[in-house]
């Protein structure tokens, strides 16, 4: 067996945009699932029996259903419900963002819940409206005891975005598939783009830990 | 627009034929990913760093890479460069097992740390060896400590078999994918898809719910 090279050296910048697609992807669905996850997280936790038992229901559906199919169902059936063709790009991220602001609202949650009620308590005796308390008084330390979870969901995120090869998204994986197929080479290939997205997640993964040991202190109460 | 839900009904049949492969491929990768990830947890831990270290590598290296290329890697490196012949079934099987084995080995590891120091010395003061306070005293205790990971470990493995469809292994999403293409009903049928997984995730998700609130871990 002989490994070539030559496939990087002749596609790099092809591949190098692919990785910008990547790295486009998972930002935006990252973003979008922890927008989805902080207001659903919140409100499930203060919003009150109705507004918990409906926005569970989204949070396990989501949890049941695989990305894959979240992913598929959006992008081939839903713009059928609708009438309106949906981009690619936008399909990706909007099924990515969805599925990861589930399990984004669930650890908000349990962070939520964890801080103890007397803070709570001490907040509203201080005149505080709810909304101050949590946005003030709970959320930040909430945020910090919930950084390691958190922070496995940003490499999901980063990992997840593979999936969007599946819809033909020009992202790194898929790209891969092309350049393997157009070389004949998929050994290098696949193993470079395995090297590639350990490069992105394990960093992401050392400095959540880092900061985590560094701030902890901050989150007990 | 036109809704044909007979087609759904009509190939009923073939799509539970493929939520049965989900189930069978899931069950079938626990089964063998309990036991390796207990392997990876043991030399993880052990004092020699020719035993720790590639396993440090193994398990980081299949938690920080996406699953569906591990998969697309077994299918298309391992017969070609190494010669390895092996069915998409098999292939899947092994794509998972290294993958869910990695996760299990990260659980089991810290239900093993987890269990205080004091036990082990307990256990050295009553003259137990090693392997004797493992068996008898630590693994008790650890394995019910681990069993919420565990389970949600479970559910995100009956989620992702779903990404073996992209080797043709006939489970409900190459199944659903297939009748879509053979039929052109996209709508009824990734619907259709999309609900049998529910059906089938719903449930599990909430026994989660119901194993985390049960063994939640009072010190």
């Amino acid at each position: 067996m002989t490994i070539s090279l030559a496939p990087f050296a002749n596609n790099w910048f092809f591949l190098l945009k692919a990785v910008w697609i990547t790295v486009v992807i998972s930002l935006s669905s990252m973003l979008l699932g922890f927008a989805i996850g902080i207001v659903v997280g919140s409100l499930r936790t203060y919003g009150g029996k109705w507004v918990d038992r409906i926005l569970g229901f989204y949070v396990d559906t989501m949890r049941a259903i695989p990305l894959l199919v979240v992913l598929i169902w959006i992008y081939f059936a839903f713009p059928l419900a609708i009438g309106i063709s949906v981009n690619v790009m936008t399909a990706a991220i909007a099924a990515l963002g969805i599925h990861l602001g589930a399990y984004v609202a669930e650890t908000i949650r349990a962070g939520l819940t964890s801080v103890r009620r007397g803070q709570m308590s001490a907040a509203l005796a201080l005149g505080m409206s709810r909304m101050q308390a949590v946005r003030t008084v709970i959320l930040p330390q909430a945020l910090i005891r919930m950084l390691p979870s958190l922070g496995s969901l940003l490499i999901f995120a980063i990992k997840d975005s593979a999936i969007a090869s599946v819809i033909a998204v020009p992202e790194l994986l898929r790209q891969t598939q092309v350049v393997a197929g157009k070389t004949f080479r998929p050994f290098e290939l696949y193993t470079g783009a395995m090297l590639i997205y350990f490069l992105l997640c394990f960093p992401v993964a050392r400095s959540v830990d880092r900061l985590y040991r560094r701030i902890s202190f901050l989150g007990s109460s | 627009m036109n809704l044909h839900w007979d087609v759904v009904w009509d190939n009923l049949p073939r799509l539970l034929a493929g939520a049965w492969m989900t189930i069978w491929l899931s069950v079938v990768t626990m089964a063998l990913s309990i036991p390796g990830g207990l392997v990876l947890a043991f030399m993880r831990l052990s004092p020699l760093s020719l035993v720790s270290k590639p396993a440090t590598a193994f398990v980081e290296f299949f938690r920080a890479t996406p699953l569906i290329l591990q998969i697309y890697w077994v299918y298309y490196v391992l017969p070609a460069y190494f010669d390895v012949q092996m069915s998409q079934i098999a292939t899947a099987i092994v794509g998972l097992t290294c993958n869910i084995s990695a996760f299990n080995s990260e659980t089991f590891r810290s239900g093993i740390v987890s269990i205080r120091k004091g036990q082990w010395s307990a256990g050295r003061a009553l003259g137990m060896t090693d392997i004797q306070i493992l068996w008898h005293i630590i693994l008790p205790q650890a394995a019910l400590r681990v069993l919420p990971a565990l389970a949600t470990t479970w559910v995100s493995l009956f989620k992702d078999t779903s990404l073996v469809s992209i080797i043709s292994v006939p489970e409900l999403s190459y199944v659903g994918l297939k009748i879509r293409s053979e039929t052109y009903r996209i709508l009824e049928v990734l619907t259709a898809m999309a609900v049998l997984y529910w059906l089938m995730g719903y449930p599990q998700a909430k026994m989660v719910d119901w194993i985390h609130r049960r063994f939640k871990v009072v010190e």
